[in-house]
């Protein structure tokens, strides 16, 4: 009897013992269970419409990404069956990612901005082809933002963003932006540079970044720095003459149908004006002005475009507004002068008779 | 004593209105980075409301102005006035001599007609002024006509003059008036004739002594 007890008490205890030491080595179980078939390079499925779903995935995959030392189903956590009966469901990044989390995910509310996007927005719809986290920031290999090697990285954004924005991707690739970017310099705006990073709206949505009255705006963050500007030669003012214009004045009071920045000077296809693709470059002046003024012609190329009549720069524009302007003092201070004089004179009519 | 007629001082108050009407839309845009200036802006319904008032209140100043043309050169009435407020050498040499008096070096001041130098000036300075403001007030509303035939900065040269041209007419008229028929001591604080059309014969006799003179001899007084 004395032994069976100690028989059982053995087990209990190498039970507990095992609950408390063997479940790493269940989840590397779990792991291999997974590359059994996942592991191998040419498990692949053919979709309905003939693409090729790749479904390759090894212990490799989650190497040096954030992501290291997970496990697939700390993700993929409704697989509970091999073979799956049903196709897995696409992964829910939200189950960690919140403010609040116990899986030592960093702190972040930016899916709450994302749901209000025009992606989540989308997806909400329904649109299978919206993306989802893992769209932009990757699957398997997600790396920080500051690393280079991040699809959401300064450099490789605008690749991301263009392989469903195909259209702008390529117009925005030769751009001055786009080319200042690849060349590595750290103050050009890739996409998220101007269109946010979650909270990306429609241009038509007035809460977007790029909506028609907050154009100005957003390309002076960077356009009426001095500091940014002069590294590359180009001018701050831009900005002030622009507001200090006709259009700048009825933008500033909400007219939607005004030319901003972009109206001119184009969106992602901005080239700076000696390039003679760029649609400020004075040969194409008149079509960029006739978009708006029927009937613009060579004349709209002459002259500075923004122009500050407070700059010596302008020529005879600056100084006509200082003739006038010591035309009106002038004539102010003749005014009471002679109105001084004249009561003087008054005082002394008065007194004579 | 009768100085304006009721058709003049009709005239005076339209031509006041529409002033008033372009400067309150004119300076708002002029100086819009003014917090006040922008509460006018969205007073007046923002910019492209702000814009058709202004260009209505203009149409409405230039047909004044050729109204007036048209009443000084035809009318029984708008004749003799156009006589008496013709600009002539005997102003100038009034100025002076009321200058000379004024700084002490002259005997006598000048005795003026029905309408002084000062007069003379306002009446003058405001007419070339609406004159010379609708032109280039006109280049800029037509800015896609005027570009087929101006250059770029010439319009933009346009909107500089436009702007100050405005502000000095602005600033001639309320100083100008603010003297004459306000603040000067013998008709302080208001020269009634722009409401009543009438003015006290002691005024006239003091200030226009010549016309007071005239009007005597006619026995009009």
């Amino acid at each position: 009897m004395r032994g069976k007890f100690l028989a059982a008490g053995i087990y209990i205890a190498l039970g507990v013992v095992a609950q408390g030491f063997w479940t790493p080595a269940d989840a590397k179980i779990s792991l291999e269970k997974c590359t059994l078939c996942h592991g191998k390079p040419e498990f692949r499925k053919i979709l309905v419409d003939g693409k090729i779903r790749d479904l390759f995935a090894t212990e490799d995959s989650l190497k040096g990404s954030v992501h290291e030392k997970k496990t697939c189903v700390d993700c993929h956590f409704d697989v509970s069956e091999i073979p799956h009966r049903q196709r897995p469901k696409r992964v829910t990044c939200t189950h960690c990612h919140y403010k609040g989390n116990a899986e030592g995910a960093p702190e972040s509310d930016a899916y709450l901005e994302y749901f209000g996007s025009v992606h989540g927005k989308a997806i909400a719809k329904g649109n299978t082809k919206a993306p989802l986290c893992q769209d932009c920031h990757g699957s398997h290999a997600i790396f920080k933002v500051k690393d280079p090697g991040s699809d959401v990285s300064r450099l490789s954004v605008a690749e991301t963003c263009g392989r469903c924005h195909i259209e702008i991707y390529a117009q925005y690739k030769t751009s001055i932006h786009g080319v200042a970017v690849s060349r590595g310099i750290a103050e050009a705006p890739a996409c998220t540079g101007c269109h946010g990073e979650h909270k990306i709206y429609a241009p038509k949505d007035p809460k977007s970044t790029v909506y028609a009255t907050h154009v100005a705006e957003q390309c002076s963050t960077c356009h009426a720095s001095v500091l940014i500007m002069s590294k590359f030669g180009i001018e701050a003012e831009q900005v002030a003459t622009y507001k200090n214009s006709f259009h700048g004045v009825a933008s500033s009071f909400g007219s939607r149908t005004v030319a901003n920045c972009a109206s001119c000077h184009g969106i992602h296809d901005i080239r700076p004006p000696e390039d003679p693709l760029s649609l400020v470059n004075p040969g194409n002046v008149p079509t960029t002005c006739g978009k708006c003024h029927p009937g613009a012609n060579p004349n709209f190329a002459l002259g500075k475009m923004h122009v500050d009549s407070h700059d010596k720069e302008s020529g005879i524009i600056y100084y006509t507004a200082l003739f006038f302007k010591y035309l009106t003092i002038g004539t102010m201070l003749a005014l009471i002068a002679h109105i001084f004089l004249d009561m003087y004179g008054r005082t002394r009519r008065l007194r004579g008779e | 004593m009768e100085r304006m007629s009721f058709l003049f001082r009709l005239q005076h108050m339209l031509l006041m209105v529409s002033l008033f009407v372009l400067a309150g839309t004119g300076f708002a845009l002029m100086y819009h980075e003014n917090w006040l200036a922008a509460a006018v802006i969205r007073l007046e319904g923002g910019v492209m409301y702000r814009g058709i008032i202004h260009r209505c209140a203009a149409v409405f100043l230039m047909a004044q102005l050729v109204y007036h043309a048209f009443y000084m050169l035809f009318s029984r009435e708008g004749k003799r006035e156009l006589k008496e407020v013709w600009l002539t050498r005997k102003d100038f040499d009034e100025f002076l001599q009321a200058m000379r008096f004024n700084l002490g070096m002259g005997d006598e001041y000048p005795r003026f007609g029905k309408y002084g130098y000062k007069e003379k000036f306002q009446y003058w300075g405001a007419t070339t002024g609406v004159f010379l403001i609708s032109v280039t007030g006109f280049i800029l509303w037509a800015e896609n006509f005027s570009m087929r035939f101006l250059p770029k900065f010439i319009l933009d040269l346009t909107l500089i003059i436009h702007g100050y041209q405005g502000l000095l007419i602005f600033v001639v008229l309320l100083f100008w008036h603010l003297y004459i028929v306000h603040l000067h001591p013998s008709v302080f604080p208001m020269n009634p004739a722009w409401l009543t059309g009438k003015v006290d014969v002691e005024w006239l006799k003091e200030e226009h002594p010549a016309e007071y003179e005239k009007l005597k001899g006619e026995g009009v007084i």
